[in-house]
């Protein structure tokens, strides 16, 4: 890893307004000694990836409750092609069906935390894998 | 498999299983003594925990002030709860279907909610409703979809709760007053429900929507209109349930839910309305959580309360006034993703205790709702609950069968003191209208749900499936997916599109400049929304109007401009 602290985007996309667990993972992983800038609610992906370069990020993070996530999830991931942010990691939490995990994750989403995930799991998982994804 | 190599894997199991931690499992107590909300409670209650008190003064029968035992003597017997599920899905016909399953099915009361697009007061042809019309509920972007979501079902007759809460709520009234008065309606006789409690949606996301002023003008508008129009209407349900699910505790529920009812209610008294004439109409939206006791004593607290605060405080003497009364919505932040069918159970437990608590609707969540909107088995085995519950387990017969319970009834005083403490707290910060302006309750939620997701951390809450007894996640959601149609939201906003072009635009330019008039003037919106429904303007269209009025963006996104300049 060539920074020293891990840096996350945290952000909700689009209308869904369910921001509890888009906060607490905000400050849990700020907890955990990571640099956190939280975007909030009403973002689009072209505003997600500006803030994911312009703050140089090692990881995104975006919310679903809404059932928007098969929607969204190709247009962010399109935006951080188009961008190059190739080696910047993508995940995603929230509520969806377990049917939809592998097509998300076939879109280019690293790794789901759904709904009674437990802190050391995404925290462990972040710092397992930032700054593999380029080198894979 | 052949014998040797059964016997093998049996012995291979019984080596592998720590009979130590059978041991230490066979005589586990539980390591904690505290109820959700983090209140330590003894082993036993004996008569010696409750202060010497006067039962009628303090307790009452049900029926009897302050009615902390239940608002009807009879509860049950008089009648059973209405059971009540919630449906938003699609487009209009979409939402009118299963909304007609579930009443087919023995739903008594039609509840229907709105999507995010319509909550946020986007018509479907929006740039940003485009790709979430109908993902979370219904889109009514005008008069016609109204008219299809009603469909043949006689608004006389049945018991509607439209289930729209931002600004967005008298837009909702104005459609459904305007489609009811098209097919020829009294609306004195309509019956049902709307949710129209804007200040609370602040804290789900809606915040665009609901700038607090305009929030109290037109939630109050939509409950000063129904006083005087429509007096079956019951025209605000304060949303405790959406303030619980974001993380808080019972009492918290009830103190901050109890301050915003009192935001509106201060503000239809500046209006010269008698407390007497509007408090009967006002209800209440209460979560049950999975912890059974707390949220049953929460809830006697609160209908305790509440008759005392409409007695003492704003001095109401119409005992309807003094009633809480108020729909369950089982708390859908209880149930996980995880073991998903388990979920049938918390819910079972939480109905229950909304119905020993005295609940006069009820909506039983759908297992499947932390992975999708329900499908139509989800809602019907959420709707067999409830029927179960009513007919087969008993509960019905006695009013309050818990009262008298030493431990009820001193949690009952606990709950009660706690949100009266974190009343006070709210008053000391300069009232709930300032502790929204200065964020200060935007903080109390962020501070709550870390405790929460901490205590699942920690193991200090317990939940099967997340931090014990713990199993590999399932693939498949066991009774399937709901999805939404894919024609469903281009039909809704090619509709909107179209009733666009083929309206007879001087008509609907004086309906808008009326209701322009009528906001600047300070006056009741509603009449002119209606009207101006009538012809054919959108949702969006209402309230951009409204909000250039109050200085606000035409669109609450600040994407389109007033079409109307």
């Amino acid at each position: 890893m060539s920074k020293e602290k891990i840096k996350v985007v945290i952000s909700k996309v689009g209308l869904d307004g369910h921001d509890r667990g888009a906060k607490v993972v905000a400050s849990l992983l700020r907890e955990a000694g990571m640099e956190v800038v939280y975007l909030g609610m009403y973002q689009t992906p072209e505003s997600i990836i500006k803030a994911a370069i312009d703050e140089d990020v090692d990881v995104i993070g975006v919310s679903y409750l809404s059932g928007e996530h098969l929607v969204f999830t190709p247009l962010i991931v399109e935006e951080m092609k188009k961008k190059g942010l190739d080696d910047v990691l993508f995940v995603a939490g929230g509520s969806f069906p377990p049917e939809d995990i592998p097509a998300m994750k076939a879109m280019g989403i690293d790794e789901v935390f759904r709904g009674g995930s437990l802190t050391e799991g995404f925290v462990s998982y972040i710092q397992k894998h930032v700054g593999q994804k380029g080198a894979e | 498999m052949s014998t040797d190599k059964a016997t093998a894997v049996q012995e291979k199991e019984t080596q592998e299983h720590n009979w130590d931690e059978y041991l230490q499992s066979y005589y586990e107590k539980p390591a904690s003594t505290r109820t959700w909300s983090g209140y330590e409670v003894k082993e036993i209650y004996t008569p010696e925990d409750r202060a010497s008190e006067d039962y009628k003064a303090t307790v009452g029968d049900a029926g009897d002030y302050p009615f902390t035992r239940g608002i009807h003597r009879n509860m049950f017997r008089g009648r059973y709860w209405t059971r009540r599920e919630v449906v938003g899905i699609g487009s209009p016909a979409d939402t009118h279907e299963r909304a007609a399953y579930c009443f087919k099915n023995g739903g008594m009361g039609l509840n229907t909610i709105a999507d995010v697009t319509y909550e946020m007061g986007l018509d479907a042809d929006h740039p940003w409703a485009k790709n979430e019309v109908g993902l979370t509920g219904v889109n009514l972007s005008h008069i016609k979809d109204m008219e299809t979501l009603v469909g043949d079902i006689p608004l006389d007759k049945v018991s509607w709760s439209l289930i729209t809460a931002s600004t967005a709520a008298a837009p909702t009234m104005a459609q459904y007053v305007a489609v009811a008065r098209n097919k020829g309606y009294d609306i004195g006789c309509l019956r049902g429900s709307i949710q129209n409690d804007p200040i609370h949606f602040r804290y789900c996301g809606f915040r665009p929507a609901c700038p607090l002023d305009l929030s109290v003008k037109l939630g109050s508008d939509v409950m000063e209109f129904c006083t005087r129009e429509m007096p079956k209407w019951y025209y605000t349900t304060v949303n405790m349930y959406d303030l619980r699910e974001q993380g808080i505790t019972a009492p918290q529920e009830i103190a901050y839910g109890f301050g915003i009812a009192m935001c509106y209610m201060d503000e239809l008294i500046r209006r010269g309305l008698p407390i007497d004439a509007f408090a009967p109409r006002f209800t209440f939206y209460v979560s049950c959580h999975i912890d059974f006791f707390e949220e049953i004593a929460k809830i006697r607290a609160a209908r305790r309360m509440w008759a005392k605060l409409m007695k003492e405080k704003y001095g109401a003497r119409d005992p309807r006034s003094l009633h809480f009364r108020f729909a369950v919505h089982t708390a859908g932040c209880s149930l996980i993703p995880q073991q998903p069918l388990n979920n049938l159970v918390r819910i079972a437990y939480e109905a229950l205790a909304a119905v020993l608590g005295g609940v006069q609707s009820l909506h039983c969540c759908s297992y499947d709702e932390p992975m999708c909107l329900p499908t139509e088995k989800g809602h019907l085995q959420a709707l067999r609950t409830q029927q179960i519950l009513a007919y087969e387990t008993g509960v019905t017969n006695v009013s309050d069968p818990l009262g008298g319970s030493y431990y009820v009834e001193s949690l009952t005083d606990t709950l009660e003191q706690e949100a009266l403490r974190y009343m006070k707290e709210v008053e000391g910060v300069g009232g709930m209208e300032e502790a929204i302006r200065t964020e200060w309750l935007d903080r109390r939620f962020e501070e709550e749900a870390i405790k929460r997701q901490k205590e699942v951390d920690n193991q200090d809450k317990l939940v099967v499936g997340v931090n014990l007894f713990t199993t590999e996640e399932e693939k498949t959601t066991p009774l399937g997916v709901q999805r939404i149609p894919e024609h469903s939201a281009r039909d809704q906003i090619e509709g909107v599109r179209k009733l666009k072009m083929s309206r007879d635009k001087r008509k609907l330019n004086e309906a808008i400049k009326k209701l322009r008039d009528a906001a600047a003037e300070g006056r009741n919106t509603i009449p002119a929304m209606i009207e101006a429904t009538q012809a054919m303007a959108t949702t969006g269209e209402l309230l951009g109007t409204v909000r250039e009025v109050f200085g606000y963006s035409y669109d609450p996104l600040n994407i389109i401009e007033s079409p109307f300049h």
